[in-house]
């Protein structure tokens, strides 16, 4: 694999400023603290009085069966969804309460890996690396092309620069966002679901330049995921959520070796346990039987 | 009492979108100023939405054209006055068809492609992921197509009516025998440039606001399936056809009078 060689950015407009109107104090080992939220879809509840905190400079975990509220937890994080109750800090500001200028300030400063990768169909690979550097920077462009391509070099991707995303595999697809999450050099990157849909030497590939990246910018990670193998190997401390609540937390290890019924359940990958598999139903046979409405 | 609720529900929901729609156009033209130092992200979408429409524009204009002075020629000719067949087919193309057809026309191609395209970037989370790069999608993506819309749009119209001259010269005067002089000279004395051809100008001017806005907003408020973005489109060109059609009569009403 490619050495990974940092380039230093400097962001002309994000800075490292900090918005005293609504900063909050928290522990200064955490670089995010949940602290007692709940979010509801309507009638549904996806978070339950969650807490929890991600320790600054560390790979964290955040695994659970589809449906638990993970990705909505990084929604969260990253101010696209406001909770119902209860607070969220990220580098001491109050998420929820930011105006969208202070927001914006703060995002440039974090970044989110979706599962799709969501590059931009019309750009080209370099371009999509480049997008937010164009926007948020007058580097001039022989600098511009030395700054993308040591990204893409990170991510083994140097070659492919001239293709567009439609030629790309999925994890390709994958390494070239990973390529634009760090090309502003964040503080904190947050990973959705890094591993679907990968072979396993890409997963094996991801999970790697994941924790090297961690490493070598000394950012704080967070992924959420639940390929629990890839992710235990790459974290230095795991969440396990179910039903919007943190069922199982420590060291991969000890999430591992945990004798919790929630977390032998989806350590284990059983249908049967505290949390349910199957959907509320009426009973089967009279299901069956009834002849009714479908 | 239940057709009573769901027809309130409908208006009810019609209006809100209204004010959504208004809310999110106010706030994408607010935030245009902002492409000023980067105009070429308008150029490079005047040429998606105008460019790549122009094909279509001026085929259909070049036969709406070969229509009118047809239809014209065999109209005036009952009363002797063929000579104004160029008059008829200027007017005709400059006041109502060359801005209606257009867009319409512009509705069903750049306008469904609009809402196609913001739509899609939605469900594929591009929007998404532009907002947590820090970037505004309102004023990156949204605005410069809605610009572009209405940039485009006139000059579409124009373009339509040009060729549509030549269609009915092209008739009247090379397969009909209408005079070449009268043909032109009767069209340069009866064509007012403001009382005509300026509220022509104005009309795909509106139309293109209109339409622009009509299939940014659909695409930027698309459910994120592909069922919604299908939707989205279907209805971006109805309101959009609609919208042009009563809004013509409008504008003909006050521009022109007769009311």
């Amino acid at each position: 694999m490619a050495p990974i060689i940092v380039p230093k950015l400097t962001n002309k407009k994000a800075g490292n400023r900090r918005v005293s109107s609504t900063a909050v104090p928290s522990n200064s080992d955490s670089l995010v603290a949940i602290r007692d939220v709940t979010f509801k879809y309507g009638a549904r509840t996806i978070l339950d009085n969650l807490s929890l905190d991600i320790a600054r400079g560390k790979v964290t975990a955040i695994m659970g069966g589809s449906g638990c509220g993970k990705t909505t937890l990084l929604n969260l994080i990253g101010g696209r969804i406001k909770p119902s109750r209860g607070q969220v800090l990220v580098d001491g500001l109050s998420v929820p309460d930011l105006s969208k200028k202070e927001l914006f300030a703060l995002r440039k400063r974090m970044a989110l890996l979706f599962q799709t990768g969501a590059l931009f169909t019309d750009l080209s690979v370099f371009e999509n690396v480049a997008f937010p550097i164009r926007e948020h920077t007058k580097l001039p462009e022989p600098l511009l092309r030395h700054v993308v391509l040591m990204k893409l070099n990170t991510v083994g991707l140097r070659g492919a620069r001239d293709l567009m995303p439609s030629e790309l595999s999925g994890g390709m697809a994958r390494r070239v966002a990973l390529a634009r999450a760090i090309v502003m050099e964040p503080m904190m990157i947050m990973y959705d679901e890094p591993f679907t849909g990968l072979d396993p030497i890409s997963k094996g590939v991801i999970a790697k330049q994941i924790r090297e990246l961690n490493d070598a910018l000394g950012i704080t990670s967070i992924v959420v995921s639940h390929d629990v193998v890839e992710t235990c190997l790459i974290s230095d401390y795991a969440y396990l959520m179910g039903d919007g609540r943190i069922i199982g937390q420590g060291t991969p290890a000890e999430v591992q070796q945990s004798k919790s019924e929630y977390v032998r359940q989806f350590m284990d990958g059983r249908a049967e346990g505290p949390v349910p598999y199957t959907y509320p139903a009426t009973d089967y046979l009279d299901d069956l039987l009834g002849g009714g409405a479908r | 009492m239940n057709v009573l609720r769901v027809l309130g529900g409908i208006v009810v929901h019609g209006i809100e979108r209204l004010g959504r729609g208004t809310m999110f156009l106010y706030e994408v033209v607010a935030g245009s100023w902002v492409l000023v130092p980067r105009f070429y992200l308008v150029i490079q979408q005047v040429f998606a939405v105008g460019v790549l429409t122009l094909l279509i524009i001026l085929v259909s204009g070049l036969f709406v054209g070969l229509v009118l002075g047809l239809q014209g020629y065999n109209t005036l000719i009952k009363f002797g006055a063929e000579d104004s067949l160029g008059l008829l087919v200027a007017l005709s193309l400059v006041r109502e068809l060359g801005p209606v057809v257009t867009a319409l026309l512009f509705a069903g191609r750049a306008g469904s492609a609009l809402t196609a395209e913001i739509g899609l970037m939605k469900a594929t989370e591009q929007l998404a992921g532009m907002e947590m790069m820090a970037v505004n999608p309102l004023t990156r993506v949204i605005a410069p197509r809605f610009i572009a819309g209405v940039i485009a749009m006139p000059l579409l119209a124009a373009m339509f009516s040009a060729i549509g001259v030549m269609g009915g010269q092209m008739v009247g005067v090379g397969l009909l025998g209408v005079d070449s002089g009268a043909f032109w000279s009767q069209m340069q004395n009866g064509v007012d440039f403001h009382e005509d051809i300026l509220n022509g100008v104005v009309k795909s001017f509106v139309f293109g606001i209109v339409i622009s806005g009509i299939a940014v907003f659909e695409g930027y408020d698309a459910v994120p399936t592909s069922e919604g973005v299908a939707s989205a489109t279907n209805r971006t060109v109805v309101y959009s056809s609609l919208a042009v059609l009563g809004l013509d009569f409008i504008m003909t009403a006050l521009m022109f009078g007769g009311i």
